[in-house]
């Protein structure tokens, strides 16, 4: 009886489609590098490592444009269809969005640069950058968990990614609380205030690009669009889906 | 697509509609407004079933495309729908086709009446050894439907000119149809067929003998005619039936397996064999 089968009758379609999937790996190891990179020189103080950061961009860049490439290539050769289709148009959006949080990542290290130059004589002290550090802890873990989901295809991990991205609000709500605070304990810190708020900013849309990739692998999945949905509305659904 | 408020969605994997008896066609097989409904149809080769349990409605105005893998039966139910399977000695169809609502299976029927309001379109291009003109006039006389020259020569332009052959023959209309191109002798075929107002045309993998600018004219055609025709057609490029449908049925071993509007079909199918068959994972 003819029944379906594990791969795809072309077997350089399937060869093809894993190579983008490599290539979304590569480009989300890569943007969270990018994160760790920045944070390490703000750490250190350290403005030349972290324009080289800045440049290594480039690198982030190049690889959104080979995807996209190879994406249109695909579609214009294979004709992808139902699962096949979602998964290539879903992959054109996250490598989009991994292309962007190598851009906040980006302005993570642009604040090494601004804080810490040789003749500021004042930079910004511990206790004011560590919203900045602990921020950075979460958003990269929900953009190692989104991509550990879209590797696997695993509902449950993007919606530990989708219940983060709910949070994340929250977060960003209590370290303004704080920033405000040290600024009225010191009014020297008022110079760097916008900095650190363009920062948290940034990390703020790092994390919103990890939850926007998880709903991609929801669309993958299930077929479904969920953006412009309330979390809430999603996360019953894949719970629903999962029992 | 789906909408964003259905979340339900689950590829439906262990239903083996060959193992399980009580296997029930995923999606809506009726619609509001249908033109043509099968409920419960058998098909039989001597004593080989070829066609299981079938229920489908071709609504009015829509193209209804029939997808799915060599012998899976859909060739054979289109044949059923204007009684071509009667030519079969061996051939023996149960269950209920009726057209607007009218049992075609009926002892009295006239066969060549319904063959005239249910008009077929066949995979090669079979146009009469006959000038391009009389190709067209035959249906209509042989049916009585001009009531003089100058009415036939209305029909026949008409009925060129939804075809879409019209220009490309005005000048050579008491030349042979046979010395037409290929695409053009399919449309020939097709302003055959509706010279003689059918309700409904079958087409049975009308492009699969066209290249691809003939089989683009067709599909254009296609397009046009479902404004005053209901049209069912059984084809092979699934790029086709996604291009020209509104609504697409699976069929796999003779059983209906799914059906749904073509947009979802292609996007997202509910059934694991439905997602196999389109995607290429069939084997």
């Amino acid at each position: 009886m003819t029944t379906q089968s594990e791969g795809h009758i072309f077997k350089r379609f399937d060869k093809e489609m894993q190579q983008l999937h490599a290539l979304v790996l590569q480009m989300g190891e890569l943007a969270a590098d990018q994160l760790q990179q920045s944070l390490k020189t703000l750490e250190n103080e350290d403005p030349q490592t972290a324009q080289q950061v800045i440049e290594n961009d480039a690198r982030l860049n190049a690889l959104d444009i080979q995807a996209d490439e190879e994406i249109t290539t695909m579609i214009a050769k294979r004709q992808p269809m139902a699962k096949d289709l979602r998964e290539i148009i879903a992959v054109s959006k996250i490598v989009a969005e991994l292309e962007r949080s190598g851009d906040e990542a980006r302005k993570i290290a642009g604040l090494t640069i601004r804080f810490f130059q040789p003749e500021d004589n004042h930079p910004p002290g511990e206790e004011i950058l560590r919203d900045i550090f602990s921020l950075s802890e979460y958003v990269a873990e929900m953009l190692i968990l989104s991509m550990k989901a879209f590797d696997t295809l695993n509902l449950s991990i993007a919606a530990e990614v989708l219940i983060k991205g709910q949070k994340l609000d929250g977060q960003l709500d209590s370290c303004l609380r704080r920033l405000s605070t040290f600024i009225m304990q010191d009014s020297r810190n008022i110079g760097h205030f916008i900095d650190i708020v363009l920062g948290i900013r940034a990390l703020e849309r790092f994390g919103g690009h990890a939850t926007n990739i998880a709903g991609h692998i929801v669309f993958i999945k299930n077929g479904t669009d969920v953006r412009h949905v309330g979390d809430s509305a999603i996360l019953a659904s894949i719970k629903e889906n999962q029992s | 697509m789906n909408t964003a408020t259905s979340y339900d969605k689950q590829i439906i994997e262990n239903d083996d509609p060959m193992e399980n008896p009580d296997f029930k066609t995923v999606g809506t097989t009726t619609v509001s407004d249908p033109a043509m409904t099968c409920r419960g149809v058998n098909v039989f080769y001597a004593d080989k079933q070829a066609i299981f349990d079938v229920s489908i409605d071709v609504g009015k105005n829509e193209v209804l495309s029939m997808i799915g893998p060599s012998g899976c039966g859909k060739s054979t139910l289109l044949r059923c729908l204007n009684r071509m399977n009667d030519t079969i000695d061996i051939c023996k169809v149960e269950g209920e086709i009726k057209l607007e609502g009218e049992n075609i299976y009926e002892q009295n029927l006239d066969v060549v009446l319904l063959r005239a309001r249910v008009g077929m379109v066949f995979q090669k291009p079979n146009p009469f050894p006959k000038s391009v003109y009389d190709n067209v006039a035959y249906g209509v006389n042989l049916h009585g439907l001009a009531t003089d020259k100058a009415h036939l020569d209305e029909l026949v332009e008409k009925s060129l000119t939804n075809a879409g052959l019209w220009n490309e023959v005005k000048d050579r209309l008491h030349q042979p149809g046979t010395g037409l191109s290929g695409g053009q002798q399919q449309r020939l075929c097709i302003a055959r067929a509706i010279a003689i107002s059918p309700e409904i045309i079958l087409m049975d993998e009308p492009c699969s003998a066209l290249d691809p600018i003939a089989t683009a004219k067709i599909e254009e055609l296609i397009d046009e005619l479902s404004k005053q025709y209901s049209i069912c057609i059984v084809t092979h490029s699934m790029q086709q039936a996604a291009r020209v449908s509104q609504r697409t049925a699976y069929f796999h071993l003779g059983k209906l397996i799914e059906v749904g509007p073509t947009d979802d079909i292609f996007t997202n199918p509910v059934h694991k064999l439905t997602e196999g068959y389109i995607t290429g994972r069939f084997g």
